[in-house]
């Protein structure tokens, strides 16, 4: 090995209904004046917690899943008008990636794509801290925001040593409600997270125990939470292992199957934990050549062949198993694959791809 | 001790590679048609070096190089130091770990200039001869 590298700079704290003396958390990290940033669904709890605190200013519900550009900006205008000292998001990956960029607006000025590009961010953000009710993108923790360019119909990555949340509040209390359709999709993405940053060119020793730790967890642990969204055991473990991968990530990074899910999610809004979930198994079948060794790893954490554990698993907890039941037409394979060798994603995967191998992967999941 | 001591060492290096892959045959047409104005900012020591595929180039050339600090808009801009370049363009090392450790600094569209990287590989055998001619070190990571 060359060189490695870890860091989380994300204080984490986990525990049951924590939620609840969310003030605690927020005065020992010296947050004030908190504008609760998050969807409609999660509304309700959301307005829970803003009634409960003495920190927290108001609430912003206007956040989509494949969130875009114009959002981002208009949570940063919002934020600005109303004097707010930090975000606090509340939601799954989408919400907290935009209070993620729209901390990049909010320290910098301009417009959202003006800040694109490495390592372009110099100093400190605005404050964002997250409290996640999935257990999936684990972007409470993560360097990276992903926001959709509506004009371009694909997805921005932004990448900082600056973008990870200063506090990150695991609750598993709040996951509980979560749907099952959700906490599957949600939790494939953790799953695909846990994989990928194991399979990286990239991985490293930090990377690697975290990742097959939180791999090991979700795979046992997400079909009961499916089937049983009240199994507390099961929804702690998610979360934990969810932010785990998360961790994995911001170092090892990713591969082929999240290139090509940001492409499905950029052309076809698909949703980013489905899409994971129908390639990941066709990108660990294109990757086995390239990563002899780890294959047996996986196999032993797994306790199956790889690409059938990973099928099997997905199609127990009912997600799709093809790109047409997603609202990708066959047409769309092309330039889903050019899109994909672009992503930043692809770059640490183990196996160089070319566009033309990308295709044969989408047509595979076809 | 750095590779180059003063600005006119970067161009006569990495200026001088840009200038030759303006006429390259293989290379020279696939920067061209990106259409993209690309400026490199070094330090240590300072330099700054614009390719721009925007403008129509001079005769018997794909692109424009300009040596020296230029006010063409750049679309995307990648900042390092020049000991990086001259490591870079030895083919030894890889975009994305530079991006990663901070090496590099991209501003802009980055997937622009990614969608360049399988297109700039013959430079990676050009530039050693470039070096090598000028006396310079062979480029260790
Ligand atoms: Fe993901």
């Amino acid at each position: 090995m060359e060189f490695t590298e870890f860091r989380v700079t994300t204080r984490v704290v986990a525990g049951w209904d924590l939620a609840a003396s969310l003030d605690v958390e927020l005065s020992q990290a010296g947050l004030e004046r908190g504008l609760v940033v998050t969807d409609p669904g999660v509304r309700p709890l959301a307005e829970r917690l803003l009634s409960a605190s003495h920190r927290l200013i108001g609430l912003h519900d206007a956040i989509t899943p494949n969130s875009e550009v114009g959002q981002v900006e208009r949570l940063a205008e919002r934020a600005r008008d109303a004097g707010a000292g930090f975000l606090l998001a509340v939601g799954g990956g989408s919400v907290i990636d935009t209070a993620k960029a729209a901390a990049i607006v909010l320290t910098e000025g301009g417009r959202l794509l003006d800040h694109q590009g490495v390592n372009v961010l110099a100093r400190p953000l605005f404050p964002v801290a997250a409290v996640p009710t999935t257990a999936g993108t684990g972007s409470e923790v993560t360097c990276y925001a992903v926001i959709r360019d509506g004009d371009a119909a694909a997805k921005v990555i932004f990448t900082s040593e600056w973008l990870p949340p200063v506090l990150a509040i695991l609750d598993p209390a709040l996951t509980l409600g979560l749907p099952p359709a959700l906490t599957a999709s949600t939790g494939m993405d953790a799953l695909t997270h846990a994989v990928e940053a194991y399979l990286s060119n990239r991985a490293g020793p930090f990377s690697d125990a975290l990742a097959l730790a939180a791999l090991e967890t979700i795979y046992r642990h997400l079909p009961p939470a499916v089937r049983d969204g009240s199994d507390r055991e099961a929804r702690w473990h998610l979360l934990i292992s969810s932010c785990q991968a998360g961790m994995a990530i911001s170092w090892a990074m990713l591969g082929c199957a999240h290139a090509l899910a940001h492409a499905c999610g950029g052309l076809r809004q698909v949703p980013h934990g489905v899409a994971n979930a129908i390639l990941l198994p066709h990108c660990l079948a294109y990757n086995r050549p390239a990563v002899e060794a780890r294959w047996w790893t996986l196999a032993d954490v797994m306790g199956a062949d790889p690409v059938k554990g990973v099928a099997a698993l997905a199609r127990r907890i009912g997600l799709p198993e093809r790109l047409r039941e997603v609202g990708v037409a066959e047409s769309d394979l092309g330039p889903l694959a050019e899109a994909a060798i672009l992503d930043g994603s692809i770059f640490t995967n183990p196996r160089e791809a070319t566009v033309e191998e990308l295709a044969q992967i989408l047509r595979a999941a076809y | 001790m750095a590779i180059f001591a003063r600005a006119e060492d970067v161009y006569a290096a990495i200026g001088a590679l840009f200038e030759w892959g303006s006429q390259d045959g293989e290379l020279g047409p696939k920067i061209g048609e990106s259409g993209l104005t690309i400026r490199f900012v070094y330090h240590r020591p300072d330099a700054e070096i614009t390719v721009d595929a925007k403008a129509v180039p001079p005769e018997g050339r794909h692109f424009t190089v300009h040596c020296g600090p230029s006010d063409l808009k750049a679309d995307v801009t990648m900042e390092m130091d020049s000991d990086i370049a001259h490591t870079f363009w030895f083919g030894k090392m890889n975009l994305m770990t530079a991006l990663a450790r901070g090496q590099m600094k991209a501003v802009g569209p980055i997937q622009s200039i990614l969608k360049l990287l399988p297109a700039i590989k013959p430079a990676y055998r050009k530039y050693p001869e470039i070096a090598r001619s000028l006396g310079l070190p062979g480029g260790e990571a």
